[in-house]
């Protein structure tokens, strides 16, 4: 348990090398505690450790807690803070289980050089807090390049189920064509067209007072471009000719 | 190489980059993210030659997600003209690239290529970065 609450409160609780943490829910007042941070940190990062129910001593009091967020600072990636929830054991809660997919080598479109795109990591269901599923396994037997996997082929384990609202045409993952054979050719179009994109923002600006702003600023940069390119548009010279200082 | 389609304003100021990424900084695609650790302005150009050093690596396999755009118009003057008489034109466009922000992410490729790619990918940059990965399920 910790007395300090708030910024400086859980600043001086991290100088000591403690994560700080709260516990809430249930029908009590919420409790800030801090946790060792060595200890707590690997545990934070493991796999599976929003899905597993944890006994907290408070001041030798036990509390049956999930662990429901932990922060982490974006540089070091060492936890910032903790919060748990209370539970008991006729509760039902909203918690994000991971997806994992399996037979990837029986997957003609991975085999082909397709990527597995998972467009949900992890699936939010609604399920008691002591019947949480570890994850999820998704077979990709026999999907091809194109294909897709739907909220509605999973099975789901009983006393499970998906939160109001998932609709059963979600898609969780898909196999997609490899970016890297997709990009190559745009790219290289983009090199060419970046000599005239400069004189593209010089054509919207010169034609921005004049009568009809509407006309340089709408297009798109493609059609501006062509007007710039062209040697009798005086739009794109007047621009530059502002610009450069002598 | 990345730039807006267009801009509301042709320039814009400087800036300073305080502070660590609020926004953008785990990851949202892939299973592995190349994490910047300084601040610093990265150029279309960079972010360019990065993703090719990626791509190229990683050749037919996989995927690759930008998850930053340069978006801010950076000016200069042209060379042996006197301070003064306004600001320069734009000339290349950058983003501001805030600690923790990650910069790339990829999928479909085992870990040691994605590392690797992103050690060439981290030598195109102009600042120091990490490689984070997913937690396993």
């Amino acid at each position: 348990m910790r007395k300090e609450v708030g910024t400086g409160g859980a600043r001086a609780v991290r100088r000591q090398g403690n994560v700080p943490a709260v516990i809430y829910g249930g029908k009590e007042a919420s409790i800030t505690i801090s946790l060792e941070a060595r200890a707590f940190a690997p545990v934070a990062r493991a796999a599976g450790f929003f899905n597993h129910l944890v006994d907290i001593d408070a001041d030798g009091k036990k509390i049956r807690v999930l662990p429901r967020d932990v922060q982490f600072d974006p540089v070091s990636d060492q936890p910032v803070h903790a919060d748990f929830l209370r539970v008991s054991a006729n509760t039902r809660i909203r918690v994000y289980v991971p997806v994992v997919f399996f037979d990837q080598d029986k997957s003609p479109g991975l085999k082909r050089g397709g990527a597995l795109n998972i467009v949900q990591h992890q699936l939010l269901l609604v399920c008691a807090p002591e019947k949480i599923p570890e994850n999820i396994r998704i077979s990709v037997d026999g999907l091809d390049i194109g294909d897709a996997i739907h909220m509605e082929s999973i099975k789901l384990p009983p006393d499970v189920k998906p939160v109001i609202g998932a609709r059963a045409d979600t898609t969780i993952a898909s196999i997609a064509a490899p970016t890297t054979v997709q990009e190559e050719e745009p790219v290289a179009a983009a090199v060419l067209a970046e000599g005239e994109a400069v004189a593209v923002e010089g054509a919207a600006a010169a034609a921005a007072p004049g009568a009809a702003p509407a006309a340089g600023a709408a297009p798109g940069a493609a059609p501006a471009a062509a007007a710039a390119a062209k040697p009798g548009a005086p739009a794109a010279p007047v621009a530059k000719g502002g610009d450069k200082k002598k | 190489m990345l730039q807006p389609a267009k801009t509301k304003y042709r320039k814009a100021h400087k800036g300073r980059i305080h502070g660590k990424a609020n926004v953008g900084n785990t990851l949202a695609y892939g299973s592995y993210g190349l994490k910047s650790l300084e601040p610093e302005r990265v150029t279309a150009r960079q972010i360019e030659a990065a993703r090719r050093a990626i791509a190229r690596h990683m050749k037919r396999q996989g995927r690759i997600w930008i998850r930053i755009f340069p978006d801010v118009p950076v000016s200069r003057k042209p060379a042996e003209v006197r301070m003064g008489s306004g600001k320069g034109t734009p000339e290349f466009w950058a983003v501001r690239v805030h600690p923790g922000r990650i910069l790339f992410e990829i999928d479909g490729v085992p870990a040691n290529i994605a590392r690797e790619s992103f050690e060439l990918a981290a030598a195109k940059l102009p600042v120091k970065t990490k490689i984070v990965t997913r937690v396993a399920a």
